[in-house]
């Protein structure tokens, strides 16, 4: 089909994503939003400013990926469910076929991706610790009382930063209450917990990784001028930050389902984004681990389940 | 009324080892896997830096006290791992709790090991049931190989692992050594009529580690039906019918020899780290031989002989080409973040496959 379009969304711990890119995988719409505590509204509300945005759009397939990517496939009627390492590499490839690296830093988790002709050959991603990561220079930037975009023309401005232990999230914030307190410039602070972050992640992450150029840069905190300003110095090259940077997870949840190419697609309509999608727990009796399941209801109706350390109840519909 | 026995649970394999003890005049108390229960227990009364596998255990022996099981018995070899001192903190910290079970230590302690010395049973019915959970250790070990070829190109999910269980509680049933023989002739025609989907080229994984994370389906988070059901056929390298050849030194030839293991290793690992350190980089380079797609490394956060070998699984996997994907697990391990990145491994695996396909031999 000429007019067909492609869905992504991409769930995650702090943002919901979405974008939508026509049968060229051009992208047509893009959205960018806080989840706020609440995945599947957050979801919905995604998909209205799609519907208000670009009414004639027709969805030939949607993909779905994130942390809450189960969740949301069934809420919405996924093709392609897919998790987001290979989602945010399958979009970098996409808009810079010669990369090698990708850095991909979003609300709580960080991750590094090698890819070699196109193909990825290592991955890795924090796994005992979130230093690094979103959240935590979001909590940090909101000590210091700045929002985070102030934060990031702050660091930029710094001549001289400041050293800060980054080895433990906690630690690097007691040690950057005590460099306020000695009287070092807020700007050389916000910096060097910049560089402090970016020194963990190479350090803990990317350990034993060959980290070559060229390196694509993306997830929530690559808009961080401060955070791109780090690794630039550390990894003594520029970084390319992608136009859609904060939305490659979904452009690669799209791109994913255009390859797939699904011959009829399991969307569920835009009505979705209106309806009142309720969620119910029980617990499943068939073993001794006695999983807590999730099942996702629209309408009275089960339209999906998730949770469980079986496959067995994942993406079911219907009655138990 | 017959005393119990607490087992330290080992997968599938619990069942055989509850069939050894039989003639011990004891009753066999075991799990098929840690549940969240005695976990939690065991994180409550164990050392924070303790890992997981000893957490588990630890738990399990105080589920099983406060049941009012009398006596335990778990593998304390002479292993260089920090196993070999478990045994003793563990009953230290049941004695601290006031919970009355006795805990005994199989490792190399004289001709007669104490539990035997304690129980003493009759020779013959002790030979006989000696033979019988043998028997069905090997049954177990035929049963994991078939799931694990089923579970990759089923068609409908869940099926091989029902098959699994059913076959299980028969095999539990079985009480005498010809029993258990024409039970296990059932597995293969059991498996093959479950529905497969031919067209499906699976991906051949190999996993490797620490040995009870291999073994427990529920500290490893369900590893190997998960990566089953992402169309992988895996070959779990610890076969516990393998396992105790080696330890009595039976089958000093077969290919899983520890002769042949160091042998295989020594380019790579010429001294003792202890645990299974030695399998994990023979095993691995055996999956580079035979042309597997991938390597997954199951071990607890801090296992320190599973640790000493990352590095050199890291050299390994540069030299060999064989991606290897390394899982630590601890009690806090995000069940989310498990399933991610085997996903994101296994889609990595798929499109090495489809671009340059390994050679299978």
């Amino acid at each position: 089909m000429k007019n067909s379009h492609y869905l992504g969304i991409d769930v995650g711990s702090i943002s919901a994503n979405l974008v939508l890119i026509d049968a060229e995988a051009q992208v047509v719409f893009a959205d960018y939003r806080r989840v706020d505590g609440w995945p599947l509204r957050a979801a919905q509300a995604a998909l209205a400013a799609l519907r208000a945005a670009c009414p004639q759009a027709v969805l030939a397939g949607v993909g779905a990926t994130g942390s809450a990517r189960h969740l949301v496939a069934a809420a919405l009627g996924a093709d392609v469910v897919q998790n987001e390492i290979s989602a945010h590499a399958c979009a970098a490839i996409h808009v810079q076929p010669d990369v090698q690296t990708v850095i991909e830093i979003g609300g709580q988790d960080s991750k590094v991706t090698i890819v070699r002709d196109r193909v990825v050959v290592d991955f890795a991603m924090n796994l005992l610790c979130a230093a690094g990561t979103g959240s935590f220079l979001d909590a940090q930037a909101q000590r210091l009382n700045l929002t985070i975009e102030e934060f990031s023309r702050q660091a930029v401005r710094s001549e001289r930063p400041t050293g800060i232990a980054g080895r433990c999230t906690v630690f690097a914030e007691s040690d950057m209450i005590h460099k306020q307190q000695i009287g070092h410039r807020q700007e050389d602070i916000v910096m060097g917990l910049c560089l402090a972050m970016a020194r963990n992640f190479l350090g803990n992450v990317c350990v034993g990784k060959e980290i070559r150029p060229p390196i694509v840069f993306q997830g929530g905190v690559s808009a961080n001028q401060g955070m791109r300003r780090a690794f630039a110095e550390l990894l003594k090259c520029e970084l390319i930050v992608p136009e859609h940077h904060l939305v490659m997870g979904a452009l690669g949840a799209a791109l994913l389902v255009r390859r797939a190419a699904p011959a009829a697609s399991r969307f569920r309509g835009f009505d979705v984004c209106e309806r009142a999608i309720d969620t119910q727990a029980f617990t499943c009796p068939d073993c001794a681990n006695a999983c807590e399941v999730i099942e996702i209801v629209d309408r009275g109706e089960i339209v999906g389940r998730s949770g469980g350390r079986c496959r067995k109840w994942e993406g079911r519909a219907g009655p138990r | 009324m017959k005393p119990g026995l607490a087992i330290q649970p080992w997968g599938n394999y619990s069942l055989a080892l509850a069939a050894s003890v039989e003639c011990l005049r004891v009753e066999p108390w075991t799990q098929r896997s840690t549940t969240p229960e005695t976990l939690r227990l065991g994180v409550e009364a164990s050392p924070e830096f303790a890992c997981l596998s000893f957490k588990a255990c630890t738990g399990h022996f105080i589920k099983a006290a406060q049941e009012g099981v009398r006596y335990g018995v778990m593998v304390n070899s002479r292993g260089t791992c920090r196993l070999r001192y478990y045994r003793e903190i563990q009953q230290k910290i049941l004695q601290e709790r006031g919970l009355d079970l006795f805990i005994f230590g199989l490792g190399y302690d004289g001709l007669k090991p104490p539990l035997i010395r304690h129980f003493d049973p009759d020779l013959l019915p002790f030979l006989r049931c000696c033979a019988r959970a043998q028997q069905k250790t090997l049954a177990v070990d035929a049963l994991e190989r078939e799931v694990w070829r089923v579970r990759a190109v089923e068609r409908q999910p869940g099926d091989a692992t029902r098959v699994l269980n059913e076959c299980l509680a028969d095999l539990d049933r079985a009480r005498s050594v010809p029993e258990i023989r024409a039970c296990v002739r059932t597995f293969k025609p059991r498996f093959a009529a479950v529905p497969i989907d031919a067209t499906r080229v699976p991906l051949r994984i190999g996993l490797l580690g620490e040995a009870t994370l291999l073994r427990d389906r529920y500290l490893n988070h369900n590893l190997e039906e998960i990566l089953g059901g992402l169309g992988a056929e895996v070959r779990n390298f610890f076969l516990l019918g393998d396992e105790v050849r080696n330890i009595f030194r039976i089958g000093l030839f077969s290919r899983n020899s520890r002769w042949r293991l160091k042998r295989l290793a020594r380019p790579y690992l010429e001294n003792l780290v202890g645990g299974h350190a030695l399998d994990s980089v023979a095993h691995a380079l055996r999956c580079a031989q035979e042309g597997f797609d991938g390597v997954v490394h199951v071990a607890p956060a801090g296992c320190m002989p599973e640790v000493s070998v990352r590095p050199i699984l890291r050299r390994l996997s540069q030299d060999l080409d064989l991606p290897i994907l390394e899982c630590s697990f601890d009690e806090h391990a995000s069940h989310v973040g498990v399933v991610t990145r085997l996903e994101a491994f296994v889609s990595m695996l798929r499109e090495r496959q489809e671009k340059k396909p390994r050679k299978r031999p």
